[in-house]
């Protein structure tokens, strides 16, 4: 079975560089897949989960990512995110918080911020795309 | 003639000034080599996010909104300047040679007919500018910490700079900054932000930009993630622009540090050498007073 290069990318530092079986990315028009010989795609993301699989299959990480571009190639998957969480380490009851605060705002960017945020939240209690 | 005491109190004071020098020199060195990790973690983002920009770019078409962050404003009378310097002297020439390059490029902007506006970043070229240029401010960033808080930092730079852009309050921006080179040496440097200038970046590459821009399908479609890509991509270049000063500043402590090292040491030597020459000469003085004392008895 073939494997694809997938390379997760934050402005501060590498993530995630391997071979993978195969990738679930959040675009803005909804998620794709990206499995081995994928067309060449160039695509802006929305916050969501990113789901990195093996070659059987199995989910080996999931990540959370606030936005950002996804660049597509036969060989070789890239996301550039703008901040990238484990979905593991995130903590419910602080972005809890955090949506309480940002709440009493009423500016563009603590509405963004609440976007992403209540995004954080929504990908914590999903559980599909956990096993294919 | 000084005493020897005062020689001795010389010795000891310069010998704490090397002290504390040496160990500066230290610090700098090992703060240098986390920023130096820090600035090659970003640099995969930012090269990627060139890359795609590059192939991105030749699509787009002059028009309003974000896309005049790549097309310009079809003007070039107002200016904005960003000098990065550090907010901490002791380091060599790092901070004065910013200013005095930034200077020289508002005033031969100046001379030109056109109008020039300052955003300093960094506690040195904010005091420098609030003494010879204090109506040209119009914001000025310091403490930004940029090795501890990270993308956050230039992200405020950046939305400062957007916001002016679109409020239509200047044309062009240009950032000057310590391009770090290597460990003892930095290089003042130009760059222009805002429109964004990607003739130098891929030119050996456009033969190839277009063969690939042909393939790909975008998502929703180009000029939206043109429009996304373009206001990310100000903020990388500022953060990758804070990062390599931030080496750089480090890298100029550590040689200014070291040079005071090893002037301190120099003096220390030429003072004990002086110290001796003293102690001998006292000595000299006092055997030659006995001696002369016993003759005349």
């Amino acid at each position: 079975m073939a494997t694809i290069s997938f390379d997760l990318v934050s402005p501060e530092n590498l993530i995630f560089n391997d071979e993978v079986g195969m990738i679930i990315v959040p675009g803005k028009d909804g998620d794709f897949g990206v499995l081995p010989g994928h067309s060449k795609v160039m695509s802006s993301l929305r916050p969501g989960r990113v789901m990195v699989y093996g070659e059987d299959k199995n989910l080996l990480k999931a990540f959370f990512v606030s936005g950002g571009f996804a660049e597509v190639n036969p060989e070789k998957c890239i996301v550039l995110a703008e901040s990238v969480d484990e979905i593991n380490s995130i903590e419910k009851s602080l972005i809890e918080k955090e949506i309480q605060k940002l709440e009493e705002q009423e500016t563009d960017i603590s509405k963004e911020q609440l976007n992403i945020a209540k995004a954080k939240i929504d990908a914590l209690e999903y559980n599909y795309y956990e096993k294919i | 003639m000084p005493s020897l005491k005062d020689i001795k109190t010389q010795i000891n004071s310069v010998g704490s000034t090397k002290k504390i020098t040496s160990a500066m020199k230290m610090v700098a060195a090992s703060k240098l080599r986390r920023s130096q990790e820090k600035a090659e973690a970003a640099r995969p983002y930012s090269s990627r996010l060139e890359e795609m920009l590059a192939s991105l770019a030749s699509s787009a078409a002059s028009g309003e909104g974000i896309i005049k962050l790549l097309t310009g404003t079809s003007n070039d009378q107002n200016y904005i300047v960003v000098p990065v310097s550090a907010d901490r002297g002791l380091c060599g020439g790092f901070n004065s040679s910013i200013n005095r390059e930034t200077f020289k490029l508002v005033k031969s902007l100046e001379s030109d007919g056109k109008n020039v506006q300052l955003i300093p970043v960094g506690k040195k070229s904010r005091d420098f500018f609030n003494r010879v240029m204090k109506d040209q401010i119009v914001e000025s960033f310091v403490d930004l910490n940029i090795s501890n808080s990270g993308y956050e930092s230039a992200l405020k730079v950046s939305n400062k700079l957007q916001e002016l852009y679109f409020d239509s309050k200047f044309d062009k921006c240009i950032i000057v900054f310590n391009k770090f080179k290597s460990a003892i040496s930095q290089e003042v440097t130009q760059q222009q932000l805002i429109p964004l200038d990607v003739s130098d970046s891929s030119e050996e590459e456009n033969v190839d930009t277009t063969a690939t821009k042909a393939i790909y399908d975008y998502e929703p479609d180009e000029e939206t993630i043109l429009k996304d890509l373009l206001p990310k991509n100000v903020s990388i270049q500022i953060f990758k622009v804070l990062l390599e000063s931030d080496a750089g500043e480090h890298g100029a402590r550590m040689a200014a540090m070291d040079n005071a090292t090893r002037n301190a040491g120099e003096m220390i030597d030429s003072l004990t050498l002086k110290y001796n020459r003293t102690r001998q000469a006292f000595i000299t003085k006092e055997l030659i007073e006995i001696i002369s004392g016993a003759e005349s008895v």
